[in-house]
């Protein structure tokens, strides 16, 4: 690949016109961060590989907003992203950031012992001994597990016949773990559409390790993921993701921030990735999505988080529940929720976490009637947790509206 | 008319100049220096930054290689603050003579300069972006040196051991009085006043305008200027100077200096060292020669181009190719050869032998007046410089770390603080932003001061407190000054840059309509 | 995907052809990389600034100023669309008050103290009109490093006005609240939209005030809750109070872009920002499909019947010059006229000199369609707005919203009559 298209080359795109950091929303809440500008491209060009000058590059929370805008391509996030792994492989990793990034390793510990792992992760004191020891902020939202696995349930799913079409579905760890029933209406409603739903074996593709700078560690998981994923790809399968996030990470992210342009697998892989709603809006504008929904009479403020409007595929959630009679959609006109994958999570950036996302609380707690709707699944805990809302991914809606409930 | 007495009149502030300046003043003299501008504006600021080890003469001229590595060792002592220790690269690219390459290693011993194989493998580890294509690799002690600095600290060294230092001060003719050249009379040319200034010994370091200066006292120091351009890119493509392992060429090295990776050079022989022009097809002889260097080049950013004139001396003037030329330097008694005495020219030589040609110069007027003082200029750090403590790429960052939230950022591309800012403009007592850049490297990144050059305006309005019209002069000049260097290269990212600095410019401050600016669009 | 128009570009021009195709019942996705240049520019629309003397009357001028252009876009733009344009922005954005007429410029103070003349500008940028002299106060901002009222006041004293009249300027440095050293434009759009900053500020400037000022910010007088920061802060220092618009961002550029994205989504658009537009599909002199680029490694086009290209100039980089002296469009693969020809020199030395690139774009048709190189029109379908039209040097004309504008308002107007 031309190596002036690499990560870093993208910075001579940078005319410094500053929209990013109107957008970044971080750096307007706080000081801490000094915006994505001004550590991406700018910094980019004092840093060599001996040594790292700056600090403040950790508060960027990845978000990946100003790549999104900017509107000189400049791959900005992916610029901070590389830098701060660079910087924290030289200054080490904290434990805490070593242990968040792993949800699937959680997951298998976990998920065995749901009872017991739950009460400890709804105990306050437990909570407060966290907080202390590993710095994960004790008020910061955690999932509960689930007990059963999306993969146990789906390996005695029956397969829908008789099928026509075929598709595969990327779950993430997340819905295996903690949220089950997400992926369970993903497959409910994929089914509705007469598609027969083909789970593969699937481990965690890497983001969390990635966005906490262990790139060596996110590069075996994604090539993993992306070697068991590739051979539907190459048959023509498409294959859907309901975690927005880890989706762009296969469609995108993981090619560009860990350098693995040069990946066929992922490349492949990439070419028939779709988010959810993307992939169901296309059925739509080809006249293949069935349209018998029964009304929702509710009012459901949407956020289309940071990471889902990194696909560059506008927000097809909102057009998925315009077919939907009764149903009244705001739309949140905020960047971010703040949360960020894990960034929200630590002690020591949890406030600004949450002040990222205070308008967007804000605009919930008006606005919603039953639930939120969100299709990132830390994004959703978040929301949940600073307002008391449940927040369900855009599937459930239409899970509902179609009656399959 | 104000007059000045010195032992010492030292005519040019590049190198040459203010190490003459340094070294006399230190073996105890008198001395005064004058340059019709500011220090370093002239070949010295205008090169690619490359402290030779020498590498690049052993073969074609093996004198030039011994002084390099002498003074490379020698700069590196005593100038570390002013030096990036980048290491150097020698690479067989494709078009290169393969046979080149053991003469170099030949060369290389014979002149003592370390230099050592390394896989192609290590190599392009190294330096990623590099030509996979190259057969052959040596490393050798190349480093990046900034020369603004170390004339600076040069400048104020001689300062500390009395020199006086006076830029913008113009030679209009030197004094000869039976026989031998007494002083020289000046021009203030920020205050407009004449100086007379009366020496006892004048040195011409005038480098490639030594033949003018010469000609005043009726003496003769035929000198060639020998053009090179430089073009800088936006960021480092490389963190490690690399050559060509070839003979001089062409567009046969990159210097990574600061934030930019510099490309150079061409030679080419002009009439007036004052008036030649960058051609197109030089440019694009500089992107073919890096794309050969590193796959890509030409659509990497390019940010500036500019051109320096080599002081090459040949007693025979008529039709040699400036680059067969040798690179040593030349000192020239005008007692043995013009009869005309207590004077010395110095020029030829590189930046890199700056700190050898003084030392030969000052032990020649020594000899002439005879005294007996020993040089100490290898010896002596240049202030703020520790021998081992090179300069680094991130310092200014480092720098900026702990004062974010208590200082602004005026030049953004180049992490120039408003306290730095106005603190150099005290220092340096003067209202042209362009002297500003060259003493904190103001409006020199990416944006060629699209951004910062309103806000240094109203910065040096406030703290000069001139008027607006003089602050608006700066402004126009400056603007003008980032856009003679920008010009000849203005293609892809950098185009799309300037269109931005348009707007900003003209389109919302509307700077061409100033009062006492620029008249009228045509 | 498929819409039955597709507008690539954010900017004013897009934007505005997006707005009122939507709002005409078009199924409009538009397809940005990012928002456009109204993040950078002032919000004013400077119709005619210069041609190249300071043009007081647009209307007037505009005849004998396309008569001797006549490549300049203005040149396919009656000044009826140009007015009809300014009218539809002021009436349709009623948050942003535009004032103003063809008819006579304002002449307003930039931020380093030039009077620019503009012909339709934001309600809180006209009291900053100089045409008839008057007494001014600017308002320094501890720490905002984009405005320099002494240097602004300085020359705006010393400024020859057309009308003949002097202006009496000073500034007034505040020592407002806070710690930063630093706080751009859209920190201060924030604070000042807090009560108690206003009330802070305008306790601290009232007092230094003189009878007859009026008063002079810097362009960051609150963001989403803009017309209320500033009438209030109209109301505590009881005088008029003005912005003057300075480096980018452009806090007043981001309202106009959020008014302008929230009509067009909710006149039902869909709007794609982070994709590039690629390329694209053509058949028989039409374009059938935008091809985007999204996150994923596949294109992914986009059918439609009418297609806007919207992406500006060579700043945004929808021009593109590449080393070897090459000119290309990045989308369609257009033809771009005003490029000097090989071994002519593109720029010139001296920076206000004419740079013979200056007015190099995209060569148009009457009802703004793209020629090719032989003149004949590109693509039937293929309609061009904003700063990729040739012709036109916006920056020394000062015509840039101007043209982006009308044109944008003027490629909605050919593509819904052709729909009905």
């Amino acid at each position: 690949m031309d190596t002036m298209e690499w990560v870093r080359g993208s910075l001579d795109h940078c005319v410094k016109c500053t929209i990013c950091e109107t957008f970044c929303p971080v750096s307007n809440v706080t000081p801490l961060f000094p915006g994505p500008k001004y550590v991406g491209p700018q910094l980019e060009r004092f840093r060599t590989d001996d040594g790292s000058p700056d600090a403040s590059l950790d508060y960027c929370s990845g978000c990946g907003i100003c790549t999104t805008v900017c509107p000189q391509g400049v791959k900005i996030a992916e610029i901070n992203s590389q830098a701060r792994a660079k910087m924290k492989a030289q200054r080490g990793i904290p434990l805490r950031d070593r242990i968040i990034a792993r949800p699937s390793a959680m997951g298998k510990v976990g998920t065995p012992l749901a009872p017991i792992a739950n009460f400890f992760l709804k105990n306050h004191a437990f909570r407060w001994l966290v907080e202390r020891t590993l710095r994960v902020h004790r008020k910061a939202p955690m999932p509960l597990f689930a007990g059963r696995t999306f993969q146990s349930w789906a390996r005695r799913h029956p397969p829908l016949t008789p099928a026509t079409k075929a598709i595969v579905y990327f779950h993430g760890c997340s819905a295996n773990h903690f949220e089950p029933r997400v992926a369970q209406m993903a497959v409910a409603v994929l089914e509705h559409n007469g598609y027969r739903v083909i789970v593969p074996r699937q481990d965690c593709c890497g983001l969390p390790l990635q966005s906490n700078g262990l790139f060596d560690d996110a590069r075996r998981y994604v090539r993993k993921l992306a070697r068991n994923l590739e051979p539907y790809a190459r048959r023509g399968y498409d294959i859907v993701a309901t975690s927005t996030s880890c989706g762009l990470m296969l469609k995108r992210e993981a090619r560009e921030i860990l350098e693995l342009e040069d990946d066929e697998d992922l490349r492949t892989v990439s070419a028939h990735m779709f988010d959810i709603c993307e992939f169901l809006l296309s059925l739509h504008e080809r006249g293949a999505l069935r349209t018998d929904f029964r009304p929702l009479d509710m009012r459901v403020p949407y956020h289309a988080p940071c990471q889902q409007q990194g696909h560059g595929i506008g927000k097809p959630a909102l057009e998925l529940f315009g077919l939907i009679p009764g149903l009244e959609v705001v739309d949140s006109d905020v960047a971010c929720c703040g949360v960020a994958g894990t960034y929200g999570l630590k002690t020591e950036k949890y406030d600004i976490a949450m002040e990222v996302g205070a308008p967007l609380f804000r605009q919930v707690t008006a606005v919603a009637t039953e639930v939120a709707a969100c299709d990132s699944e830390t994004c959703r805990w978040q929301i949940t947790r600073a307002t008391g809302i449940p927040s369900v991914h855009p599937v459930e809606l239409l899970y509902r509206a179609y009656g399959l409930s | 008319m104000a007059t000045l007495h010195t032992d010492v009149l030292v005519i040019g502030g590049g190198s040459t100049g203010v190490g003459v300046a340094r070294d006399a003043a230190m073996r105890g003299f008198s001395t005064v220096l004058v340059d019709r501008g500011d220090l370093a504006t002239g070949t010295t600021g205008r090169f690619h930054g490359l402290l030779h080890s020498g590498g690049r003469y052993v073969v074609k001229d093996p004198k030039a290689a011994e002084e390099c590595i002498h003074e490379n060792v020698i700069l590196r002592r005593i100038a570390a603050d002013c030096i990036e220790d980048t290491g150097g690269l020698f690479v067989s690219t494709p078009i290169d003579t393969p046979e080149y390459a053991d003469r170099f290693v030949e060369g290389c011993r014979a002149a003592g300069i370390p230099v050592e194989e390394i896989p192609v493998a290590e190599a392009l580890r190294r330096e990623p972006r590099m030509n996979p294509l190259i057969s052959r690799a040596f490393t050798v002690p190349d480093a990046s040196v900034d020369s603004w600095k170390t004339v600076w600290a040069c400048a104020r060294s001689a300062q500390a051991y009395g020199s006086r230092i006076l830029p913008y001060h113009e030679v209009l003719d030197l004094t000869v009085e039976g026989g031998a050249v007494r002083g020289a009379l000046v021009k203030d040319r920020r205050g407009g006043e004449d100086v007379r200034i009366d020496a006892d010994f004048v040195v011409n370091a005038s480098g490639a305008w030594a033949g003018r200066i010469a000609a005043m006292a009726g003496c003769d120091a035929t000198v060639l200027p020998g053009k090179g351009i430089m073009i800088a890119m936006n960021h480092r493509l490389v963190n490690t100077v690399v050559n060509r392992c070839e003979m001089p060429a062409d567009g046969d090295i990159i210097v990574p200096i600061r934030t930019v990776s510099v490309i150079g050079t061409t030679d080419q022989k002009v009439a007036d060292p004052d008036d030649w022009q960058i051609a197109r097809d030089e440019v694009q002889k500089m992107m073919d020669a890096g794309e050969n260097l590193v796959p890509g080049f030409r659509r990497a950013r390019a940010l500036r181009v500019w051109g320096g004139v080599r002081p090459l001396f040949q007693d025979k003037a008529e039709g040699a190719d400036t680059r067969d030329v040798t690179r040593a330097h030349t000192l020239l008694n005008h007692r043995q050869r013009d009869g005309v005495e207590r004077f010395l020219t110095i020029t030829g030589g590189k930046f890199c032998t700056f700190r050898l040609m003084a030392e030969d110069t000052v032990d020649a007027l020594c000899a002439e007046v005879g005294v007996e003082h020993a040089c100490r200029t290898a010896d002596e750090p240049l202030p703020d410089s520790e021998p081992g403590r090179y300069y680094w790429l991130g310092s200014r960052v480092e720098r900026r770390e702990p004062t974010l939230h208590e200082d602004q950022l005026i030049c953004e591309c180049e992490l120039v603080s408003r306290r730095r800012l106005e603190a150099a403009m005290l220092r340096r007592e003067t209202v042209d932003l362009d002297d500003i850049r060259r003493t904190i490297r103001l409006g020199m990144g990416p944006c060629q001061g699209g951004f910062c050059i309103y806000r240094a305006t109203g910065i040096l309005h406030q703290v000069e407190k001139i008027p607006g019209e003089a602050a608006n002069r700066s402004l126009l000049d400056f603007v003008q000054e980032r856009w003679k260097g920008v010009q000849p290269i203005l293609y892809g990212d950098q185009l799309r840059q300037a269109r931005l600095d348009d707007w900003i410019f003209q389109g919302i401050l509307d700077v061409a309509h100033l009062p006492g600016g620029w008249v009228g669009a045509a | 995907m498929s819409a039955d128009a597709v507008v690539v570009g954010a900017g004013l021009a897009g934007l505005t052809a997006g707005v009122r195709l939507a709002e005409a019942g078009l199924r409009t996705t538009l397809v940005g990389k990012g928002p456009g240049a109204m993040h950078l520019a002032p919000a004013t629309i400077d119709v005619l600034g210069y041609a190249p003397d300071l043009v007081e009357r647009p209307a007037a001028a505009l005849p004998s100023f396309v008569a001797e252009r006549p490549d300049h876009p203005y040149a396919r733009l009656s000044a009826d669309t140009v007015a009809a344009s300014a009218e539809w922005l002021s009436a349709h954005m009623p948050p942003l008050a535009y004032v103003g007429t063809l008819e006579e410029n304002y002449l307003l103070p930039t931020a380093v103290g030039v009077p620019k003349p503009s012909a339709f500008v934001p309600e809180a940028m006209a009291a900053g009109d100089l045409r008839s002299g008057s007494r001014f106060a600017f308002a320094g901002l501890r720490a905002l490093k984009d405005f320099y009222p002494a240097l602004l006041a300085d020359n705006l004293s010393q400024a020859k006005l057309p009308t003949g009249v002097t202006v009496d300027a000073r500034a007034v440095h505040l020592s407002d609240p806070g710690t930063e050293a630093d706080v751009s434009p859209l920190g201060y759009a924030r604070m000042f939209e807090d009560r108690e900053f206003r009330s802070v500020v305008a306790a601290e400037l009232l007092p230094r005030l003189e009878p007859g000022e009026s008063v002079g910010f810097p362009s960051v007088l609150g963001l989403h809750e803009h017309r209320t920061t500033w009438l209030d802060l109209q109301d505590r220092l009881g005088r008029p109070v003005f912005e003057v618009p300075t480096l980018p961002p452009s806090v007043a550029g981001i309202r106009l872009f959020h008014a302008l994205r929230d009509a067009f989504l909710a006149a039902g658009g869909r709007l794609l920002i982070g994709s590039t537009a690629a390329g694209a599909e053509t058949k028989d002199g039409v374009v059938t499909h935008v091809v985007i680029q999204t996150a994923a490694a596949r294109p992914t086009p986009i059918e439609a019947r009418w297609f806007v290209l919207a992406t500006g100039g060579f700043a945004e980089g929808a021009i593109f010059l590449d080393s070897y002296g090459e000119v290309h469009e990045s989308v369609f693969g257009l033809a771009v006229s005003g490029v000097p020809a090989a071994g002519e020199p593109r720029f010139v030395p001296r920076y206000f000199d004419d740079q013979p690139m200056g007015r190099a774009g995209i060569a148009v048709d009457e009802r703004l369609r793209p020629l090719d190189a032989d003149g004949n029109v590109a693509f039937r379908n293929l309609f061009t707005a904003g700063a990729a039209l040739g012709g036109a040097e916006p920056w020394r004309e000062l015509s840039g919203n101007g043209l982006a504008l009308a044109s944008g308002f003027a490629v909605a107007s050919a593509i819904v009559e052709w729909a009905s």
